[in-house]
């Protein structure tokens, strides 16, 4: 018997095959593919609550002029623009500290990093909140010590508040990041180093030349996942500082949370305020992809 | 003899929703604040069930903002299955609910008599003449103060009299100097201290079309830069939370508290600061038609359509928050409730001396100054506005303009409001 499987027709047609994976793809255009359609037709509607009618494009025209908006737009960039930086170097560094096989503690140090990243994000956040409040754990120690004279105001002013948020996030989540760097470290030949160390590198050198160059695709992969992480930033900033003072710290993910929850209902002005957002992810995806694979 | 144990199990099981339904129905209600509307509630319950044992209630406890949370996304999701029968709403919030949801809510004009509720109350839940919701408590408002701490620093009873936010300050400033207290605490993200001022001068933040009118109104400019001055004269300790601003005065970090009545619960709370306790007249805003009486939240019970014992729930309602008026006088006493049911505003309770308050009758004065709360309509958008007026405070703390912080609050809650 003639073996024709292997022809894309016949697979196509594969009655076994479609069998196989006809209950994911069920599954996957109940709870992925129709709501984001149905949000897609959320999206041009206007109204409040369930009395809503078509409005087309008004949503977008909304967009356009809502000083809200591009506040928690600027917000989420600064976050990002600031905050994943300084994270993934702050990973790198740790994760080239702690793979060092001469160190003592090795596993004590990386369980201790990583372990914020296991916490409730609700919890660590509440946890956040008293420690940098005004007469909080942060201002009474840095008083105590006599770094400062008054106590900041981590929560009340935009400023400080801003600064508040970036440390929790930093806190929670470069432990995460430095894992996968830990994990490729693993990967790379000892005999590249050894190299070095004969040519006489330094151990600036040896990072800048040879650990970052190897690692590329373990930091292309997390900067994505944390710039996405980041233009969803929901949690902390609703519990922290539940957005203020003054807006200096909305996100859109929370700004999406006042239009449906907060104010009068409006789930489709909310739904284009979230298409948004899945067009930031794609791009600056794309933008991330484009960087780093030029340089290849 | 072999007994089917396990068929007789299954036909009890059968018969157990027949059983439970012959016993009565369950009334549920969604609720926040557990020493006060729960509290309320449950005591409400326990009277009703005196005359009627059959009925079951489950009284649920959330906090305000997940109440809001689960009505609003079961609301807007058409699924009424998990809603409950009974649910508290802030009166700021009402007509948001009743517009944005219609039919959602029990229609109960012809089963209260409204003229028995104070009109603010009754105005604030009717749309197109229909009136939904039994009105519930006022957030009349009072300055609470530090008998202790105010005398420490020179001033009594007398000097509390007829004050102004000026004059304010300006004890404030002097506490602060001689005790090393602050005067007050706010949370510069909250709008509450905004309207109370807007309140107490009869204005509040929408044209007559109830689109937001906020650089044209002379109240409103009052009021932000009476709180530019508060925050600019260094006698308010600034707080993050509720949570925060509650400690505040419980722990002792400030000398008085302008609030809502409903605060009392939480001010008696520390038992050792019985008696430092006294209550006085909020002060006025320095502008023509302003008066020392206000209002601050305040919330009613409503009816779900969808209730499977709305029935009952409304007869519970109606005997009880339209018709027993001992039962006011109670949760007056116990919880500092103040009700807007209008026949429970006189009686014995309300010339209670209380020794935590220095043997003041503190609700004989929040009754009488309840008489003086402008009659308001509230609109839809009320927190929409108070988001965009917060958000211009730290502009004015850095000394900015309350001109140029009105045009940009302007903007934004036009934005916000379509």
């Amino acid at each position: 018997m003639a073996r024709q499987q292997t022809t894309p027709m016949n697979r196509f047609m594969n009655v076994n095959g479609w069998a196989f994976v006809s209950v994911s793809l069920v599954l996957i255009a109940l709870f992925s593919i129709y709501p984001v359609i149905k949000s897609l037709w959320l999206s041009t509607q206007v109204g409040m609550g369930v009395v809503t009618h078509f409005g087309g494009f008004s949503n977008i025209v909304r967009l356009a002029n809502d000083p809200l908006f591009l506040t928690a737009l600027k917000n989420t960039f600064i976050f990002l623009i600031v905050q994943v930086p300084i994270m993934i170097m702050l990973a790198l560094v740790l994760a080239n500290a702690l793979n060092n096989p001469n160190l003592k503690f090795r596993g004590i140090l990386r369980t201790a990093i990583f372990l914020p990243c296991v916490t409730s994000l609700v919890a660590y956040s509440v946890l956040f909140k008293s420690m940098f409040s005004y007469n909080g754990l942060i201002n009474s120690f840095l008083l105590a010590i006599h770094v400062i004279s008054d106590p900041i105001p981590w929560l009340t002013d935009p400023f400080w508040a801003k600064v508040t948020i970036i440390i929790a996030i930093t806190w929670r989540w470069t432990g995460y990041n430095m894992i996968f760097y830990l994990a490729a470290l693993q990967n790379i030949d000892r005999s590249i180093y050894e190299a070095a160390d004969l040519e006489g590198a330094s151990a600036r050198h040896k990072f800048f030349k040879i650990t970052i160059p190897m690692l590329k695709p373990v930091i292309l992969f997390t900067t994505i996942t944390s710039t996405i992480g980041t233009l969803q930033l929901f949690d902390e900033v609703m519990n922290i500082t539940v957005g203020g003072p003054a807006n200096a710290t909305i996100t859109l993910s929370m700004y999406i949370y006042n239009l449906s929850f907060k104010f009068v209902p409006n789930f489709g002005y909310a739904a284009t305020v979230s298409y948004v957002i899945v067009l930031i992810v794609a791009l600056l995806s794309v933008l991330q992809f484009k960087v780093v694979g030029r340089e290849k | 003899m072999r007994i089917p144990t396990k068929l007789i199990a299954k036909l009890v099981l059968c018969f157990m929703p027949a059983i439970a339904w012959a016993a009565g129905k369950e009334i549920t209600v969604w609720a926040w604040d557990p020493n006060f509307n729960i509290a309320i509630m449950k005591e409400a319950a326990e009277r009703y069930k005196a005359d009627h044992p059959d009925v079951k209630f489950k009284i649920v406890d959330f906090a305000k903002a997940d109440v809001e949370q689960k009505l609003l996304t079961n609301l807007a999701s058409g699924v009424t299955k998990a809603l409950p029968d009974i649910v508290l709403i802030e009166d700021y919030n009402a007509q948001k609910y009743l517009q944005s949801f219609p039919g959602s809510f029990a229609d109960l004009t012809k089963e209260i008599d409204y003229k028995n509720f104070a009109p603010y109350k009754v105005s604030l839940m009717t749309v197109n003449k229909k009136v939904y919701g039994i009105p519930f408590d006022t957030g009349v408002t009072g300055l609470f103060y530090r008998r202790d701490i105010l005398e420490k620093a020179g001033y009594s009873e007398d000097d509390l009299k007829d004050l102004t936010w000026d004059r304010f300050i300006e004890i404030g400033k002097a506490v602060k100097e001689k005790t090393g207290t602050y005067m007050m605490s706010l949370d510069p993200n909250d709008s509450g201290i905004l309207r109370i001022m807007m309140h107490s001068a009869n204005s509040w933040f929408f044209d007559d079309k109830g689109h937001p009118a906020l650089d044209s109104n002379p109240v409103l400019a009052e009021s932000m830069s009476t709180v530019q001055k508060l925050f600019a004269s260094g006698i308010v300790r600034p707080s993050n939370s509720w949570a925060d601003w509650v400690s505040t005065f419980n722990q002792g970090e400030v000398a008085t508290v302008t609030t809502g009545v409903w605060i009392i619960g939480s001010v008696k709370s520390v038992a050792d600061q019985s008696g430092k306790w006294g209550v006085a007249p909020i002060p006025k805003l320095n502008i023509a038609g302003a008066t020392h009486a206000s209002n601050l939240g305040g919330s009613s019970w409503y009816v779900m359509n969808s209730s499977k014992a709305k029935k009952e729930a409304i007869d519970f309602l109606k005997t009880v928050y339209a018709g027993d008026t001992d039962f006011y006088q109670d949760i007056l006493v116990q919880h500092g409730a103040v009700g807007t049911y209008l026949p429970s505003q006189t009686g014995p309770a309300y010339s209670t001396k209380d020794p935590f308050f220095g043997g003041q009758a503190e609700f004989l004065s929040f009754s009488e100054w309840l008489k003086n709360v402008p009659a308001l309509n509230f609109g839809l958008y009320t927190y929409e506005v108070g988001d965009a007026l917060v958000a211009q405070v730290p502009g004015l703390l850095q000394g900015g303009s309350v001109e140029q912080a009105l045009k940009n609050a302007q903007r934004q809650a036009a934005s916000l409001v379509q």
